[in-house]
């Protein structure tokens, strides 16, 4: 997932937990009012049960709320195409493999430069140049 | 004892000693701006990965209109390495143009073009243009909704030379929009037409290189300066330069994945914000500075014929140069070379950044 998205979907994330939040308080607002009203034991049952449904419905709309405005964008977000393999055990065996990868060609630039100081030594040496006056062994 | 008796078999049929010879008489002239020489032997490496990891995606890539997005996607998610190849053959791409640029403005600066070389500017100077192609072909193999704007505001801009812009905007696209048959003929292109060409190119390019030596700065001609043998001692510097440039390729591809849009649509409006190709980018923004209409004539062919004939010169800059081909100094053509590289890299900043 991209720097981007993870972005965009922690600012969805916050702006429907305000909402969420919001709404919470107004029902727990119609409970509280609710119960400052009651008076005889009928009315206290009514209200007991408006209450228990109250609660049941402000749950019920919680959860479809919060899956609308949280999960939903969350789990079902149009992601970009994954370009790069997303498990935390390939990633860490793709960036060791380019450790060991670059210690390779860091090795094999020191055994090149140690072969070309080599040749550089035998050309200043004047050995590397063919002898054409060196008898011929039959 | 398998490899002396092979190399014995090989020198018995042919003369092993006498190319070995040839080799090492290849000198190479040693001074301040020799590292330019390796720029073009760095070109010539990322041309070779990019065959490489080219043939493999060539393996999964489907060039059809329905088919080619989701290969791709395939070929990225499914198919094991997959998408470390098109991340190498995406950052390959972009370094090969990256380095044909650097080695053409060093053959500008150090006058490499004069008089005996200009056959060698010219194949280079083909190559480059190739490049480009390659480049824009490729990109259309995504078939998504940035490449499909690209390539479409891309062969627009040719459609608006005069004379020949229409017949070369069909003729590129297939038709009169950019459809499947764009994309097929992309394919075509990028597989085979310029594949083909580019290797031909290359081995003239290589063969002016061989044949006329290796060239140095005027201020160097009538001078002695040192020089070292190809073989062994510039051969194994090549290789180690070489081993650098794979490192930051492989380190490139894993690091900055290239991300794949959505689909093209070719009813959709072009997403927002979109830009070429970097090394599109000093054109549109030359073209920008144009407006609409210039003299009741349409801004946009001028700036075409403009920039055409801005190329077109920097193309016959060997031709027209005749003190550096006298052998003497000529600074107005080192001018020109400051000012056409210092506009490019203005441009495409200010493309970049704008």
């Amino acid at each position: 997932m991209s720097l981007k998205t993870t972005k965009m979907l922690f600012r969805t994330y916050v702006r429907n937990l305000k909402v969420l939040n919001l709404l919470e308080s107004r029902f727990l607002a119609s409970l509280r009012n609710d119960t400052k009203t009651i008076t005889t034991q009928s009315q206290r049952r009514e209200s007991r049960s408006f209450k228990f449904q109250n609660s049941i419905l402000s749950l019920c709309l919680f959860w479809v709320a919060l899956f609308f405005f949280v999960i939903k964008p969350l789990a079902f977000a149009e992601e970009n195409i994954p370009v790069f393999p997303s498990t935390p055990v390939e990633a860490y065996t793709i960036y060791a493999s380019l450790a060991v990868f670059w210690l390779a060609i860091i090795g094999l630039i020191v055994i090149i430069k140690m072969k070309l100081n080599e040749i550089d030594r035998i050309q200043k040496l004047g050995i590397d140049k063919e002898d054409n006056e060196a008898p011929l062994l039959d | 004892m398998i490899w002396p008796k092979f190399r014995d078999w090989i020198e018995e049929r042919y003369d092993i000693a006498k190319l070995k010879k040839l080799a090492k008489s290849k000198l190479i002239p040693q001074h301040r701006y020799d590292f330019l020489y390796y720029t073009g032997g760095i070109t010539l490496f990322l041309f070779i990965l990019q065959f490489i990891t080219g043939m493999l995606l060539a393996f999964y890539y489907i060039p059809h209109i329905n088919f080619a997005y989701e290969s791709i996607i395939d070929i990225v998610t499914k198919i094991n390495m997959g998408w470390f190849f098109r991340s190498l053959h995406h950052w390959g791409a972009q370094l090969c143009i990256v380095f044909v640029f650097i080695h053409l403005f060093g053959t500008l600066l150090i006058k490499s073009y004069r008089k005996p070389r200009e056959f060698l500017w010219v194949t280079g100077f083909i190559l480059l243009v190739i490049s480009i192609f390659f480049g824009l072909s490729g990109y259309l193999m995504l078939w998504d909704e940035r490449a499909f704007a690209a390539v479409r505001v891309a062969t627009g801009g040719a459609g608006a030379l005069p004379v020949v812009g229409s017949f070369i905007k069909i003729f590129l696209r297939g038709g009169t929009d950019v459809t499947g048959d764009t994309l097929t003929r992309f394919y075509a292109f990028h597989v085979a037409i310029l594949p083909v060409l580019s290797l031909l190119l290359i081995g003239l390019h290589l063969l002016f290189v061989q044949y006329h030596g290796m060239s140095t700065p005027i201020s160097l001609e009538h001078k002695e300066y040192k020089e070292e043998p190809f073989f062994p001692n510039v051969f194994y510097k090549d290789m180690m330069i070489w081993l650098v440039v794979l490192g930051i390729v492989v380190t490139l591809a894993i690091l900055l994945p290239p991300e794949i849009g959505k689909k093209a649509n070719a009813l959709a409006p072009p997403p927002e914000g979109i830009k070429p190709e970097w090394y599109f980018l000093f054109l549109l923004e030359t073209l920008k500075l144009f407006p609409g209409i210039i003299l009741g004539f349409n801004g946009e062919t001028i700036a075409i014929v403009c920039v055409s004939i801005g190329i077109f010169f920097f193309f016959l800059i060997p031709f027209l140069d005749r003190k550096s081909s006298r052998g003497e100094k000529s600074p107005i053509f080192t001018a020109i070379a400051v000012v056409y590289l210092l506009y490019f890299i203005a441009m495409t900043l200010v493309g970049f950044f704008s």
